[in-house]
């Protein structure tokens, strides 16, 4: 691995904490193979997209590092020194390295309060009498990144052992957000994000190619819909105050997914606690997920979908009742 | 108006999703049937040798149940009204799911579940529509499409059954686990006070190679275990291990005791329990044969059909014709084995034999008795057989070719008539209206009553090569 050390400073190095924040963050959005890379003074960002139509916003906060070092050459005023893409799957695999161990130290504990992989964020249980964590030797992560065109180094360390990893770096695509004007937001629904993730897993009952959500200010408030061959599924929400948080819609809105698409959020709406649903004018659906990370602090995973044009008499599934 | 409504409380949702996941097991269409007294949900499999059904009765099951036929004026000359239609299981368990997971679904979970049928002949949507209410006001609703359809029972006489016993449904589940997963039959056999449950799998041989490799295991149960039990001792009788694990799992959760009736090898055998307002009852197929030591006589069309001389446990092998290539006898084998015998031999009517007895078979086990003796498997007629995967070589080439609309048309009729065994084979059969349709063109001159037509019209040829 010293090979590929440069004498001089490299661009970016940081440590982590816990590596498993990191993995549990990145998989979130891990609905494609490649992501776009950008480092920041204040964390990194990964971003991945697919078709131009969804948008998945990870952004590592430098609180997540225990050291983090980004030095940008000050002859350059353009931003884009450090902006690379990688492949995010095994960027994954790479972290997995470090948390099978830590699965082991788990289940070593036998602690009856870790449901499996559920207690993988949070609840942290007594980890075993000589476990790593205990002894001060939790897994570590060394991210460095040298020079532009370098690989991006991952050092994993545990016990001893020493794990090295050099991924490649790919020319960075021209990136263009999926514009959201939030200025011109017709709907913001803050909700538990169990409540969504259960609603569109719902809708897979009927393998749908499209979901249909419908805001109304009055009821039905909220309807997630979806058509398949086998019939058709509807969620609504009433407008409780412990089911939605916050509600603003002034006027009614009715536009349509993917649902392939939306499905790709599913691994976010399981991990977070809620999210924000906001919709502006021309229908472009941001998700925003906060998802809370023991002894950090809370941290924010970004969707955005661009919907289908609106079809002559698609209007809307729920008024079917009053047709038929 | 809908034709029926009703509506249910969780526990009543967990049990029918119990329930739908049993059917599954059995075949992927569920069909509904309602009466003013109860709710029906069964299904038959695609070899028609086994038959589930629930039956839900409307006063204890539900919390409110209301059947409401409008159209009973068009049918009060047929009996009590009822409304019978057939659904895809998979709708019917998305719908029905186990909602009591971990902690995060159990805030989601149903609270109730509503359900309405409506069907209208001046409704333009009829479907079944189910509504689960959730907490805090959150509502999912389903509409399911569905076809109307009539719908089959298995009739069982339970008067001509002699044999029975009765068990706690949590014995037989606590020996299922010894059946190998790669076991197909289950066989019954009863001496000295015992009963011993054997399940097994034959060897297959295709060529040198051996396809499945024989399996046994044998489970033996004092009939002091049993609540009830008067049996005929040393008589053969086997069927399905899946379909026999799928009872007895879906019993266990009902914690209830499982009555079993059969008769002679190769007759039914139903196997039924209640408890709380649901009615189960499953009536499978058997093969096995019937002891020449017995003290009661077989009758004869029973006794010459079995056809194993050894009097052990039924083999397949046996009836097995030598003169057969080896390829044709692997598949055979094969087939023969995934399924115990349907009840009606080659149910499905071949053009070549007009004088075949029945159509589309439906699944009426005692009219087996009528019938002339028949082998416990059927010989194989290796290049007729219209299970065999290898069709004959000059049927083979018409369903590679493009589809005929017109045919097409045939071909859909007979799925609405029920008989969902919508294979390939039916492709090949030609209606004789439609043979004759085409009898102008030339058929096949050396076999001409079995009426296949050519596969493309002249014209239609004519087309094709003009536009190329």
């Amino acid at each position: 691995m010293d090979s590929v050390h440069h004498d001089a400073n490299p661009l970016f190095t940081a440590v982590s904490g816990p590596v498993r924040h990191l993995f549990q963050l990145l998989r979130c959005i891990a609905f494609a193979t490649k992501a776009q890379v950008r480092i920041t003074p204040e964390g990194i960002r990964f971003t991945v997209e697919e078709s131009r139509v969804v948008q998945g916003v990870a952004f590592l906060e430098k609180s997540l590092f225990t050291s983090y070092n980004y030095a940008p050459p000050t002859s350059s005023q353009t931003d884009d020194t450090a902006v690379f893409q990688i492949s995010l799957a095994a960027l994954l695999e790479t972290l997995q390295i470090l948390l099978v161990n830590e699965i082991k130290d788990r289940w070593a504990s036998r602690d009856p309060a870790y449901g499996g992989m559920m207690g993988a964020l949070g609840r942290g249980g007594r980890p075993a009498a000589f476990g790593n964590r205990v002894l001060g030797m939790p897994g570590v992560c060394r991210l460095s990144y040298a020079a532009k065109g370098e690989p991006l180094c991952v050092v994993l360390e545990e016990g001893g052992v020493t794990t090295s990893c050099e991924m490649v770096t790919y020319e960075p695509e021209d990136q263009e957000e999926i514009p959201f004007q939030r200025d011109a937001l017709t709907l913001k629904i803050i909700m538990r994000s169990t409540w969504l993730h259960d609603a569109v897993n719902e809708l897979s009952s009927t393998s749908p190619s499209r979901l249909t959500m419908a805001a109304s200010p009055s009821a039905p408030y909220l309807v997630l819909s979806s058509k398949g061959p086998l019939g058709s599924a509807a969620v609504e929400f009433s407008k409780d105050q412990q089911l939605l948080e916050t509600f603003q819609v002034p006027k009614r809105t009715v536009n349509t997914y993917k649902y392939s698409l939306i499905k790709a959020a599913t691994r976010a709406m399981s991990l977070a606690s809620k999210v924000c649903i906001r919709g502006d004018e021309q229908g472009v659906l941001s998700l925003q997920f906060m998802i809370e990370v023991e002894d950090v602090g809370v941290h924010f995973i970004d969707f955005r979908f661009v919907p289908f044009l609106p079809e002559e008499g698609e209007d809307d599934l729920e008024s079917d009742d009053e047709m038929s | 108006m809908p034709i029926l409504s009703f509506s249910l409380n969780l526990d009543g949702v967990i049990r029918i999703h119990n329930a739908v996941q049993c059917l599954a097991k059995f075949s992927d269409t569920v069909s509904l049937e309602a009466r003013s007294d109860r709710l029906t949900m069964s299904t038959l499999n695609s070899s028609k040798s086994a038959y589930a059904s629930f039956a839900l009765d409307s006063s204890t099951y539900f919390e409110t149940y209301r059947y409401n036929d409008a159209r009973l004026s068009d049918q009060s000359q047929e009996g009590p009204s009822r409304f019978t239609c057939q659904l895809y299981n998979k709708a019917l368990s998305s719908v029905f799911k186990g909602r009591l997971g971990d902690m995060r679904e159990k805030e989601t979970a149903a609270e109730r579940c509503e359900v309405a049928i409506q069907d209208d002949i001046d409704n333009t949507e009829c479907r079944i529509v189910v509504k689960m209410i959730c907490k805090h006001g959150v509502t999912k609703t389903y509409k399911l499409n569905y076809e109307s359809t009539e719908i089959k029972h298995a009739l069982f006489d339970r008067n001509s059954a002699k044999n029975k016993w009765r068990i706690d449904a949590s014995v037989l589940r606590s020996f299922l686990e010894y059946f190998g997963t790669a076991t197909e039959q289950l066989d019954m056999y009863a001496e000295d006070g015992r009963i011993a449950f054997t399940s097994y799998t034959e060897k297959v041989m295709h060529g040198r190679e051996i396809l499945k490799h024989p399996l046994e295991t044998s489970v033996a149960l004092d009939t002091l275990d049993f609540e009830e039990f008067s049996v005929e001792e040393k008589m053969h009788v086997a069927f399905s291990v899946k379909d026999f694990r799928a009872i007895v799992l879906h019993a266990e959760t009902l914690k209830t005791n499982v009555q079993a009736y059969y008769s002679l090898p190769t007759k039914p055998i139903q196997l039924t329990y209640n408890e709380n307002g649901v009615n189960c009852e499953f009536t499978l197929m058997t093969i096995g044969d019937y002891p020449g030591s017995s003290t009661k006589p077989a009758p004869i069309s029973v006794r010459g059909s079995s056809a194993t001389p050894t009097g052990g446990r039924p083999s397949r092998q046996a009836s097995l014709q030598p003169t057969q290539s080896n390829t044709i006898r692997g598949v055979e084998e094969k087939q023969r084995e995934a399924m115990p015998p349907p009840s009606q031999p080659a149910s499905r009517s071949f053009p070549r034999a007009p004088q075949s007895q029945s159509g589309p078979g439906s699944f009426r086990p005692e009219s087996l008795s009528q019938r002339t003796s028949r082998p416990s498997p059927p010989p194989p007629k290796a290049s007729l057989d219209p299970e065999s995967l290898f069709l004959p070589a000059e049927d083979d080439d018409r369903q590679w070719d493009e589809t005929n609309y017109e045919d097409e048309e045939d071909i859909l009729g007979w799925d609405a008539s029920g008989n969902h065994k919508a294979s390939a084979l039916q492709k090949l059969q030609t209606a004789p209206e439609e043979a004759s349709r085409y009898e102008s063109l030339p058929a096949w001159p050396e076999d001409s009553d079995r009426r296949i037509a050519p596969t493309q019209r002249l014209a239609e040829i004519e087309t094709l090569f003009s536009q190329g």
